[in-house]
């Protein structure tokens, strides 16, 4: 075939690589986006069986955001098989012991509940911080946009900015400077 | 023991009760050597407080002089919008602005040093605002944006608080209305 008909082959059947930035994003939010790029559902020529899913790679995975008090509250089950083996583990909790697992368990209940799911999950790769072993680094052809805005600390911002930012209140005439 | 001559000048009025020379204990010259710091921390007043912009310490030989004197705003250069001489109207409701928990250069306008709510009468705001900023400001707190306007006490990075407060977490505003 000719060039330009190859080139337009390999872009719609190459397996991609996305990058995904986890850092101050909702694990679930992240977890709907994410299953459309394994599961190749964001692709016009998608099919259940036609093995068209993209790997993920998902980075930070140590700084997401839970909103309100849903790290004390949200609860994980887990069985271990014998009598008397169930136990529920809070959201920090499992967090702290492995910061893989949520995210990872996340996109596991939201994929789709048939024999392709263990598959699909085996393209999704997780890592607590920006740490990326060489061999993955050198496949990543793209990136998925991040789901909420970062918040910026107010240490973090540059001290001329901060300075002259305009005041919204003027103090009373009786303040006393502290 | 240490003497020292307190005298009064300028529209302060500590009460003319300080004009005598007062015999300072040890204890209350440590207490007092903060007070009469260049960053006055505590207000010291023995009479009832006439509070005034900015509190002078001139420190010579055997004296120490601590005057008090209306300056200049360091503030009034950057308003936004100019009220009225003694317009009691909210800022916040004359801007019209939707404040969410990230605007943390605004928030921090509303915080003490040591990360207290400024009282209503300083800012100026109606009951609304005060309790939205309330919340708003508990919202960043909690979500660690503002380590820097805390107590001396506190630890300053989030990272380093206990179990499930070193974890990120955000706020939903709708929550407030």
């Amino acid at each position: 075939m000719s060039a330009a008909r190859r080139v337009q082959q390999w872009a719609t059947f190459g397996r991609m690589w996305y990058l995904y930035d986890a850092k101050w994003q909702n694990p679930l939010d992240s977890a709907d986006k994410i299953k459309l790029y394994l599961s190749g559902s964001h692709k016009p020529i998608y099919h259940p069986l036609s093995n068209c899913g993209d790997h993920v790679v998902v980075m930070n995975s140590r700084d997401i955001a839970l909103p309100g008090i849903e790290w004390e509250k949200r609860v994980y089950f887990h069985h271990s098989g014998y009598p008397g083996g169930a136990s529920w583990t809070l959201a920090w909790e499992l967090h702290q012991k492995d910061p893989t697992l949520l995210l990872r368990k996340t996109v596991y209940n939201k994929l789709d509940k048939n024999l392709l799911r263990r598959g699909l999950m085996a393209r999704l790769h997780i890592f607590p911080d920006d740490k990326i072993p060489d061999s993955i680094l050198k496949n990543i052809s793209g990136q998925i946009r991040q789901l909420r805005q970062v918040p910026t600390r107010l240490d973090h911002i540059p001290e001329e900015k901060v300075k002259s930012f305009p005041r919204i209140f003027e103090w009373p005439k009786d303040y006393v400077i502290q | 023991m240490a003497f020292r001559t307190l005298a009064c000048a300028g529209k302060n009025t500590f009460g003319s009760v300080l004009h005598a020379v007062l015999p300072v204990k040890q204890s209350v010259c440590t207490s007092m050597l903060p007070c009469l710091g260049l960053s006055a921390a505590k207000h010291f007043s023995l009479s009832s407080q006439n509070n005034v912009k900015k509190i002078i310490v001139d420190e010579s030989e055997k004296v120490t002089t601590i005057s008090a004197e209306y300056v200049e705003s360091p503030l009034a250069p950057r308003l936004l919008k100019k009220g009225k001489e003694g317009s009691h109207d909210c800022p916040l409701c004359a801007l019209n602005l939707n404040v969410k928990h990230t605007d943390v250069l605004i928030l921090s306008q509303f915080l003490r040093p040591d990360g207290c709510l400024l009282p209503r009468r300083t800012t100026g705001l109606c009951t609304k605002q005060q309790l939205r900023i309330k919340y708003l400001v508990t919202m960043s707190q909690k979500a660690g944006l503002m380590p820097n306007l805390a107590p001396s006490w506190s630890k300053k990075d989030p990272r380093k608080r206990y179990g499930s407060k070193k974890f990120n977490r955000y706020f939903d505003e709708a929550t407030l209305d």
